[in-house]
């Protein structure tokens, strides 16, 4: 079975840094890791190929040149093989935008069961792309997904809901988007790494994927930001002491009685 | 693409075993508001296996129901649910669908905006209509919740949306609305899939979703070890909360992700949000922040969720919540 | 006795020397100051009162009014020693050092920052870093601790296999001696032969010998890339044996070399709620690496880990970006945490040892273990042989637990003297270990430190009953 996990180069988040006069985020290019949810992805992946012989893994990614180096990562980490989707023409692009060169990709690669990817990236935040992918190649989707378990001809598969989890049969080929909750990812290891070094990552652009240019980046993008702006997060806060004499909390049991907000509800008294 | 043809506002109504969720409203609230600056109709998408109640729909603001019944649309399975989804676009032309960011609305959306070849905007907790070229104005979070992006779908339509559970309020009722529920009996074969719903298995780690739950106390790592986190839980049981968690809390171990706030887990908007130990990295207030009000208990004066309480206790957890849980105790008992 | 008791006249004393509002008298915000982060009752103790001086005029003029009453001084950073250096034990005055936390200066022509005592360690490596340059000082409580406390105890951390402990950045400090003068030693000059070197008498005399109110740091370049190895071994004598090797095979330095035995991966691994890799592994080694360059930090790991390969390590794992390393280092940096869990009471040593002797220590240290049943998990910096054996109290009760701790720490020490090592690697003597350093201190050495305290600090006011009594 070949397997392809999607994995987007992602800022490190951990510690981001806006700068206050543009409102832009500060980035530095070291920094980048892959998204952590795609590394879910890519870990289920390596799992499932333990599991059934003759399993392969490719990684795929749509990003910068710079963005190989997730890939290498993800050969470090067990992947066969890695693919750059990389092209001026891509540039600035949606998600529509985006999923139209991943679902080319995947075409392109055959014989695929399984594509795998985060639930969503740490910096869009859209969770919109993996859907799409499976809209465009007209495959079944599952997402949000805790646990894959691998049959014949299906999977059953655990997705998280809004009150609990459901169960679902799915036969291949399918696109999951997974939740962290799936797996644990591991570390590189040294070998993976020397394995890393010595595999050559593909390069595909719009000519090897046979797409039209006017689909693609931001042209081919139906939506358009018109405007950034810092959101409001400062409050008009109350600060309390807790000193022991049992005031702050009073005020707080105080405030939260209040009509307006009704928090704490007696006997009606 | 003629964007002329596309008339009229189209939310999709969120349900939860085929009843009318009150994320609903909420759609109607946002939907209704749309319409009125378009000076157009408000419709209301009902995918389901006969849901009953569609009345109600209509006196929080819709003139027309959809109701795209179907007993293949009694269990979510992606594919029969956008299929129904974008045969009702095709044939009604809305310029405008909102659905819920939910686990449905992040699924359903995005395939069928595909399929539409047009734009989507996730995750929205704001949406205006542009006065001079009226259209639809998206605004959401972005990066963690460090930006707000406006966002518009300038040549496509219908230009499609989620947003967010509790951005706004619900619909008002009124029960004199009058308007039209139109039935729409699809083909079986519409609906067919190769996908197969085995079942659905109740989350009994959490009594109350949080995501619905009109408080939530949430801990962090503040909280010292899982006794500690206990502190919170018993918070929540007084005060009728759900119970949240930041990362490391999850991470650590002490509850199970489904509890987890913030850009890597869930974003609840609840009437009054507790945060209990938690310093408030900017990938929590992600998840938090438009709550109404916030409360954060915190021995670090210089704790980053202190910037987006509106009361903060600078005290220790252990001290301070079992003081709160009493004081509650007394009230709900009217002592 | 030898000291007076705070008066009403002295707390006014106080107040006309550094204001009102900087004397605390509340007993309730005493508490604060009465211990650092050693965590049983015998190692705390209230000062009268707490003076927080705002620069070194003021600084002197307390020490000179407690020379005239007899007062003692303890002079206080941030609180997180683990010596209970910062304790008040005879009461009198803590001369907190909070307000002077000001960056004066960074000398990008001599690569050179300039501080006060109250600034935290980690805001200083984040200045260098923003000004592109690099403070190589990095105790594990980084984030908190003062660069005031780092300089008295001489601090280690994970990257002294490389940039060596606290003293190597220190090339002068202001200092308020112990009878309230104020002077510079050293300075900017990188190199000086003019008489004795008293900064570095300055540096790890835990406030016993001056009161530092500025700092003169050194500043690197900075490292551009860096890597960390995880790497797992069956047992602590093969893991440890590797440490030489990487330096003299492999002509490599690392930042860091750490390792954990069995215990605090088994402890790292219950409070992380997942599961290590080679969790049953006898010992981790965890290897930092830095470089100018990539392609250098590639050929650097590669080299290192192949000879951990080729000496009995069971896998390398490498973390090269943000995401790996921050796992990797996770369950190193938890680990005080993850044994406070295991039992929130404990003893934590650092006792430190030549390299080569580790695994010898590390044996001897669990036989003792066996012998009063008890556990005693160890981790630490295995690249400068400073050895973190934490004796952990889990549910004994407190008799039986001062029994035992006596006894153990007793064992420990003498294991450790043994093999050519020293009680202190980076945390200090302070009250803590004030009778062993008597026991396991050559009687030259005694003298000659007593001497130095007695010429220096004649009314023993400053920061008494730590390190050594001296009558």
């Amino acid at each position: 079975m070949n397997i392809v996990a999607l994995v987007k180069q992602v800022p490190g988040t951990d510690n981001v840094k806006m700068n206050p006069e543009t409102g832009t985020m500060v980035r530095t290019g070291k920094d980048n890791v892959i998204n952590p949810l795609d590394e879910n992805a890519l870990t289920e992946a390596l799992r499932i190929k333990q599991q059934t012989t003759g399993t392969t893994v490719t990684a795929v990614s749509m990003g910068p040149q710079t963005a190989e180096k997730a890939l290498k990562e993800a050969i470090a980490l067990g992947a066969d093989e890695g693919i750059l989707l990389s092209s001026r023409a891509f540039a600035g692009a949606d998600t529509i935008a985006t999923a139209r060169v991943l679902a080319a990709a995947v075409k392109k690669l055959e014989n695929v069961s399984m594509i795998l990817c985060g639930e969503r990236a740490t910096d869009g935040e859209t969770g919109q792309t993996g859907p799409m992918v499976a809209a465009m190649l007209g495959i079944p989707v599952v997402t949000f997904v805790k646990e894959i378990n691998v049959g014949e001809n299906t999977a059953i598969v655990i997705r998280i809901v809004e009150n609990g989890y459901e169960k679902v049969e799915i036969p291949y080929p399918f696109m999951a988007t997974v939740v962290k909750d799936i797996n644990e990812p591991g570390f590189p290891t040294l070998s993976g790494k020397v394995q890393a070094r010595e595999t050559l990552v593909k390069v595909w652009s719009e000519e090897e994927l046979g797409l039209p240019k006017n689909e693609l980046g931001l042209t081919g993008s139906p939506t358009r930001v018109v405007k950034i702006f810092s959101p409001k997060l400062a409050r008009d806060t109350r600060i309390l002491k807790h000193d022991g004499s049992g005031n702050a909390v009073g005020i707080l049991v105080k405030l939260l009685q209040e009509k307006k907000r009704n928090c704490i509800k007696g006997c009606g008294k | 693409m003629n964007t002329q043809a596309y008339k009229g506002v189209m939310v999709i109504a969120e349900l939860v075993d085929n009843q009318i969720h009150q994320t609903t409203y909420e759609l109607l609230n946002w939907g209704r508001g749309l319409a009125d600056k378009l000076g157009c109709d408000l419709s209301c998408a009902v995918l389901g296996s006969d849901v009953r109640g569609l009345n109600e729909i209509i006196y929080r603001g819709a003139d027309k129901v959809y109701n795209v019944n179907s007993p293949s649309l009694e269990k979510f399975l992606a594919k029969p649910f956008t299929s129904a989804l974008t045969r009702l676009i095709a044939e009604e032309k809305p310029e405008i669908i909102v659905a819920a960011a939910t686990t449905t609305g992040r699924t359903i959306m995005p395939m069928a905006a595909a399929e539409l070849g047009t734009g989507l905007t996730a995750d929205c907790t704001v949406l205006d209509i542009d006065p001079e070229e009226k259209i639809l104005l998206q605004t959401r979070p972005a990066i963690g919740g460090n930006i707000m992006a406006t966002i518009k779908t300038p040549r496509h339509r219908p230009q499609m949306a989620t947003v967010r559970p509790r951005s706004t309020r619900q619909a008002g009722r009124d029960s004199s609305r009058r308007g039209e529920i139109i039935e729409k009996k699809y083909e079986p074969v519409l609906f067919s899939t190769s996908e197969k719903f085995i079942e659905f298995i109740i989350d009994t780690t959490q009594n109350v979703n949080i995501q619905d739950a009109d408080i939530v106390v949430a801990g962090g790592k503040g909280l010292k070890n899982r006794d500690g986190f206990k502190l919170v839980e018993e918070l929540a049981g007084v005060l009728g909360a759900g119970v949240g968690a930041s990362r490391e809390a999850v991470d650590l171990g002490w509850v199970s992700y489904p509890h987890q706030i913030g850009l890597s887990g869930k974003t609840v908007a609840p009437k009054l949000y507790v945060a209990v130990g938690i310093s408030g990295k900017i990938q929590h207030l992600a998840g938090m922040q438009t709550a109404e009000f916030v409360v954060a208990i915190n021995n670090d004066p210089d704790a980053q969720i202190f910037k987006v309480a509106d009361v903060g206790i600078v005290g220790d957890a252990w001290e301070v919540v079992p003081e709160f849980v009493d004081a509650i105790k007394k009230i709900k008992a009217c002592a | 006795m030898r000291y007076n008791k705070i008066t009403d006249e002295i707390v006014a004393g106080l107040k006309n020397i550094v204001g009102p509002s900087n004397v605390v008298l509340d007993p309730e915000k005493l508490g604060v100051y009465a211990g650092d982060e050693v965590p049983e009752a015998e190692w705390k103790h209230l000062p009268e009162v707490v003076v927080k001086p705002e620069n070194a005029e003021q600084v002197a003029e307390v020490i000179k009014l407690a020379n005239r009453e007899m007062i003692p001084v303890t002079p206080r950073g941030a609180g997180t020693g683990l010596a209970a250096g910062a304790v008040p034990m005879l009461g009198g005055i803590v001369l907190s050092l909070e307000k002077m936390n000001r960056i004066l200066e960074i000398d990008k022509e001599n690569l050179f920052m300039v501080v006060e005592p109250g600034v935290t360690t980690g805001e200083v490596q984040q200045r260098a870093q923003e000004e592109g340059y690099f403070y190589a000082g990095d105790p594990c409580s980084a984030d908190s601790s003062f660069i005031g406390g780092n300089v008295a105890t001489n601090a280690g951390g994970n990257k002294a296999v490389k940039y060596g402990t606290t003293s190597r950045h220190i090339y002068g400090m202001e200092v308020v001696t112990p009878t309230g003068e104020i002077t510079t030693l050293g300075g900017k000059c990188v190199k000086s032969s003019t008489g004795y070197d008293l900064v570095h008498l300055l540096v790890g005399s835990e406030g016993t010998l001056g009161i530092v109110t500025k700092v003169y740091l050194k500043l690197l370049p900075r490292p551009l890339h860096n890597a960390v190895l995880l790497v797992p071994f069956a047992d602590m004598q093969t893991a440890i044996d590797i440490v030489p090797k990487i330096m003299t095979n492999g002509g490599i330095i690392p930042t860091s070399i750490e390792f954990m035995d069995n215990l605090c991966i088994k402890s790292a691994e219950g409070y992380l709620n997942r599961t290590l890799p080679y969790g049953d592994a006898g010992a981790y080694i965890i290897i930092e690496v830095e470089a100018y360059t990539e392609s250098q930090l590639e050929a650097d790991f590669e080299t290192i880990g192949n000879i951990c390969l080729e000496n009995g390590g069971l896998e390398v794992f490498v973390g090269d970006n943000k995401s790996s390393q921050e796992k990797i280092w996770k369950a190193r940096r938890y680990l005080a945490e993850a044994l406070r869990v295991t039992s929130p009471v404990y003893c934590m040593e650092d006792i430190v040892v030549p390299v080569s002797n580790i695994p010898r220590v590390l044996a001897e240290i669990s036989q003792i273990a066996e012998k009063y049943s008890v556990k005693i998990p160890c981790f630490g910096h295995a690249g400068d042989g400073n050895i973190h054996a934490c004796l952990l109290k889990g549910n004994m009760d407190d008799a039986a637990w001062y029994a035992v701790k006596e006894k153990v720490l007793d064992e420990m020490y003498t294991v450790t003297h043994t093999h050519g090592g020293k009680l202190s690697g980076e945390h200090g003597i302070g009250a803590k270990r004030k009778k062993f350093m008597a026991r396991f201190t050559d009687p030259v050495q005694l003298k000659m430190i007593k001497a130095i305290k007695k010429a220096l600090d004649p009314n023993l006011i400053l920061n008494p009953d730590k390190v050594i009594d001296v009558d």
